[in-house]
């Protein structure tokens, strides 16, 4: 699963998701992107889950770029545990994401290709997306 | 080449206030600029500046500039900004040209042709710059430069230096930069089935300080059970 190499602090506070991607809004690399419609978190497990989807369904064919990265631990104290006694241990990592930022981009298939690969990608995250295009964006 | 006409309006308003009320209304805030004169805020549809931006000369566009009370010139789109998830126009920098003197643009690159590489090994074809800057005169800025890329084949480079040239045109973006290229396919590896699943942490940078965090927490439990005997 993807988690950074080295962090300076290994647990955070949870933060809020306010306003809009402005950064990495639009398509850099590819033909085709998936952007995010809502704020949320996403895990490893899920952005792992997305990768292997689209990679099993455009076979050989294509490249994929992963533009997100999940940097943020997220703790869970243990079953059957009274509260209190401190913050429980880091769990599973997530990436941030805000409305508009471009998560996955594809090239080198054909436009209904990335289509269905980028909709079984989208069935395993926990937030709407819309599937872009570049010659949409311009 | 299409021939454009966007009137805009001198606004006097500015700031974050205005510009939302500006956008409510069907309008967006631009700016005007170059040619050592003063720059000045106006206000325009974003319809038509839209129709620009999705046109064949795309942003590189030069098209005539009607502002109310002060006459037309002639201009082309230096910046503008999209929101996220509408995608509608919010604003655009505008910037008024001088005919005969020389200008920095980028030019959109097009490949033709299907690479010998995917078509016949089976490789990936990556497109890596997609714009090249150049320096021409206004008139003679092009479309879009087309490149053929039939006879690249699989870790064949298509770079900078091999686009056609064209004597109006100075390119100047780096001669070594690669435009295109074929790719060998990678093979996803089928993960073998975890025996099981070890949640690794990763390293933080403090060591000392968690230790430290560590030892007090080995300790307070005891402290509280001297502190109950008593």
């Amino acid at each position: 699963m993807l988690m950074p190499k080295k962090v300076k602090y290994r647990k955070q506070q949870r933060g809020r998701m306010r306003g809009k991607a402005w950064r990495g809004s639009e398509i850099a690399f590819g033909e085709f992107g998936l952007k995010v419609l809502e704020p949320g978190w996403i895990s490893d497990r899920q952005i792992e889950a997305g990768r292997i989807a689209m990679t099993r369904f455009i076979k050989r064919g294509g490249k994929i770029w992963v533009r997100l990265f999940p940097d943020k631990p997220v703790t869970k104290k243990p079953a059957e545990t009274r509260m209190g006694k401190g913050k429980g241990a880091p769990e599973f990592w997530v990436a941030v994401v805000r409305p508009g930022k471009v998560i996955f981009e594809m090239e080198g298939v054909k436009e209904e290709v990335a289509r269905e690969a980028m909709r079984l990608a989208a069935n395993k995250l926990p937030i709407q997306t819309k599937f872009v295009s570049r010659l949409g964006q311009e | 080449m299409e021939e454009f006409n966007v009137t805009a309006e001198i606004r006097n308003q500015t700031g974050k206030n205005a510009a939302r009320r500006l956008r409510a209304a069907g309008k967006i805030p631009a700016i005007l600029y170059g040619r050592q004169e003063d720059s000045v805020a106006l206000s325009l549809n974003p319809k038509e500046l839209s129709a620009i931006l999705h046109s064949g000369t795309g942003h590189n566009t030069i098209f005539s500039l009607e502002i109310q009370e002060r006459g037309t010139t002639s201009v082309m789109i230096k910046d503008w900004q999209f929101d996220p998830i509408k995608d509608n126009l919010l604003h655009a920098d505008l910037v008024r040209i001088v005919m005969d003197k020389a200008l920095q643009v980028k030019v959109p690159i097009t490949a033709v042709g299907e690479a010998k590489g995917v078509k016949v090994q089976g490789g990936i074809f990556e497109f890596v710059l997609r714009e090249v800057e150049v320096e021409c005169l206004p008139s003679d800025i092009p479309e879009h430069i087309t490149i053929d890329v039939s006879n690249l084949e699989i870790g064949a480079n298509f770079r900078v230096s091999d686009l056609p040239l064209d004597p109006k045109i100075k390119i100047l973006s780096e001669a070594d930069l690669v435009v295109a290229h074929v790719i060998a396919p990678k093979e996803e590896k089928v993960p073998e089935p975890a025996v099981e699943a070890v949640v690794a942490e990763p390293e933080v940078i403090k060591k000392g300080k968690v230790a430290e965090e560590g030892e007090e927490g080995e300790a307070k439990p005891e402290e509280k059970k001297e502190k109950e005997k008593k």
